[in-house]
């Protein structure tokens, strides 16, 4: 737990174009051509109860990401006229993910700790040249990635860490609420302690 | 982080500048940093003709020992243009090397009183082309060099932009009064024996030595050392990419009677012995004891480049931060394990630390500023800076929220807006707070610059960079 301090967020958002920073949030969009094999395995490595869930748990404990998301497209969607339809010759790989901190310690992460992940998920798009070593990596997700035409965070200073934690303090303060008003001041300059002690595990 | 061993890798130390891998401030006293300007390209490469055999290698010293004096060389981006270095070639530098450390300012925290407009002459400005660095064993030897080399540049028409003397202070103290300088990186090939405790902490309890392309440009680092395809990391182009490094170069104020009151006032208000308060805000004691492994005490004696010294890890012996607080400073400048995944967050943002403290101790009760300049020179050698140094300042130093510490940046240099901590209490003791002060630390000159191998070096002397 951190106490909250009057001063403005400083510059952490790093390693990008402007369109994809929001105050403290980046947004990365990835677009890969997937090889025809792809559009077979893709969709069980999504629903795999092996391989997705490990990944789903490690990107939670990684809790500068906000959300990654990896969906196959097979045509680009249709509004109606005057859009032409377009159907896709191979399909891609689209990839979408909102984070904390600074590009290149983002892809870093994916890199080491999700080596295995980004096979996964990556392995069947032509050019993706395995996560490790991180160099050609980042050269490839640079390479297919676009700038975001339009990224808005309705809280730029918030990090979904700070978030996380006021969700696990939020109880705790309203249970003490609750409680001061049947306290004497002693008591409840006890059960303050008491919060404290504990509040400063919320992480 | 791949942990089979590859081929050994034999660093070509003779290629190499001396003061990269040796840390200078053990072997020699004095210090002092001379930026030279160079008005004509032709001029700047005679006088470096001059230089060349004279700068001090990474060579093994010879029987005889150290020489009175080293010298090594750096040089701004615009140092590498006004010496002829064509566009094409400085293309292969980084961005944030070509930038310059003034344009990162905003990203560095280096604003209000820290911002370039209000650094020292010279610096962040364009005039500050090439660093001559002299450490002399004392006084007399410091004379004589720097003699030296002011009458070639005088003899040469260029000019001497700035001089910035730096010295030992008694016990390897820097100026708040810890001592410095004990967690450096262990370098495969160099200083392997360093490793525990300086290297990469491996599952069961081992460490291992980085790799030497961390560090020296032209060599695999941690990215590429197992890496099949033998691709070494970025460089720039040849004959400049091979032996070099990128340095950082900052001249850092620091308000040595406010940390002291503030510091003071803290312990008395939070009823707090005031040297561990002390050791909470940096994370080791003022002898450089870490309070990982002594919690309690500073022990009576303590030898920071004995064996084990830095032998410890955050997550298990002390996840909570009993111990050393989460946002310490060494617990945020080096998180080693800090951050979960068994380092792997963290170790490849390390930087060779090679500062000096400038000006002259404030007397040891003073709690009144005497308005002298004091503080330390940081210097850091990275093959990457924006990897390296500026993950360190930008997202650990800067920022707490990778710790979980929200927005708090770090007490002890705190910038503009100040830092400010949790010092965490062992239940049922309730945390308590330091809040922003500062700036104890204040930025007052800085150049992002590259030093090149000796190869290098006479290729930009003689004008053949490509």
């Amino acid at each position: 737990m951190s106490v909250a301090t009057p001063t403005s967020a400083p510059t952490t958002a790093t390693g990008t174009r402007g369109g994809n920073v929001d105050g403290q949030a980046i947004a990365i969009t990835v677009f890969s051509t997937v090889k025809w094999w792809g559009r077979v395995v893709l969709p069980f490595v999504f629903v795999a109860p092996k391989v997705a869930p490990k990944t789903l748990t490690t990107l939670q404990r990684l809790s500068f990401i906000h959300f990654a998301r990896w969906s196959l497209i097979t045509q680009i969607p249709h509004n109606g006229a005057p859009q032409p339809e377009t159907k896709l010759r191979y399909p891609h790989l689209y990839f979408e993910s909102n984070f904390n901190g600074g590009w290149e310690e983002y892809i870093d992460a994916f890199s080491h700790i999700l080596t295995t992940g980004m096979w996964t998920f990556w392995g069947s798009s032509y050019g993706f040249p395995k996560a490790l070593p991180t160099g050609p990596f980042k050269a490839y997700i640079k390479a297919n990635e676009m700038e975001a035409s339009h990224f808005y965070s309705a809280y730029p200073e918030a990090t979904t860490t700070e978030i996380k934690q006021a969700i696990e303090l939020d109880p705790m303060v309203a249970e003490l609420r609750e409680r001061a008003d049947r306290m004497t001041p002693e008591e409840f300059a006890t059960a303050f302690a008491e919060l404290m002690s504990e509040a400063q595990r919320c992480c | 982080m791949a942990t089979a061993a590859p081929e050994a890798v034999r660093i070509d130390l003779g290629d190499v500048q001396g003061d990269i891998l040796r840390a200078y401030g053990n072997a020699y006293e004095r210090t002092t940093y001379v930026f030279v300007g160079i008005d004509e390209p032709g001029r700047g490469r005679e006088w470096l003709h001059g230089l060349v055999d004279r700068v001090t290698t990474a060579a093994p010293w010879a029987d005889a020992g150290k020489p009175a004096h080293a010298m090594n060389v750096a040089f701004t981006a615009a140092g590498l243009r006004a010496l002829g270095v064509p566009d094409r070639v400085l293309r292969t530098f980084s961005d944030e090397f070509l930038q310059g450390m003034a344009e990162r300012a905003g990203l560095l925290g280096d604003t209000g009183d820290a911002a370039p407009a209000r650094w020292e002459r010279g610096f962040g400005t364009g005039e500050a082309h090439v660093l001559v660095t002299i450490n002399a064993l004392g006084p007399t030897e410091l004379d004589a060099a720097l003699a030296e080399l002011r009458t070639e540049v005088v003899r040469h028409g260029l000019q001497i932009v700035s001089e910035q003397p730096a010295q030992l202070l008694p016990q390897s103290r820097e100026h708040f009064g810890f001592a410095d300088g004990f967690a450096q990186p262990a370098v495969e090939g160099v200083t392997d024996d360093k490793a525990v405790g300086g290297g990469v902490p491996l599952p069961h309890g081992t460490w291992r030595a980085l790799a030497p392309g961390e560090f020296i440009l032209g060599y695999p680092d941690e990215d590429t050392r197992v890496d099949p395809k033998r691709r070494l990391p970025n460089a720039p182009a040849a004959p400049l990419g091979k032996s070099g490094t990128y340095m950082v170069w900052r001249k850092l104020h620091q308000d040595v009677a406010l940390f002291r009151r503030t510091v003071r006032d803290a312990a008395q208000r939070l009823d707090r012995d005031e040297l561990l308060l002390r050791a909470k805000i940096v994370g080791r004691w003022d002898d450089g004891a870490p309070l990982v492994t002594h919690p309690d005490t500073q022990p009576d004696e303590f030898d920071g480049r004995a064996e084990g010294a830095n032998d410890f890890l955050y997550e298990r012996a002390d996840g909570d931060g009993h111990r050393c607080p989460l946002g310490a400073h060494i617990r945020r400048s080096n998180p080693r394990d800090a951050l979960g995944f068994e380092g792997r967050l963290s170790f490849r943002h390390r930087i060779i630390r090679r500062g000096m403290p400038y000006g002259d101790p404030l007397p040891p009760d003073a709690l009144a500023d005497d308005g002298a300049d004091r503080g330390l020179v940081f210097v850091c050698f990275n093959a990457s800076i924006s990897r390296q140094f500026e993950g360190i300042q930008v997202q650990w130093l800067n920022d707490g929220n990778i710790f979980g510490l929200g927005h708090d940046r770090d007490y002890l240099l705190g910038g503009t807006n100040g830092g400010s901590m949790v010092i965490q209490g062992r239940p049922p003791d309730p945390p308590c707070y330091l809040a922003p002060q500062g700036p104890f630390v204040t930025t007052r000159a800085g150049e992002y610059l590259f030093v090149p191998g000796i190869t290098a070096l006479a290729a930009i002397a003689d004008g053949v960079t490509g």
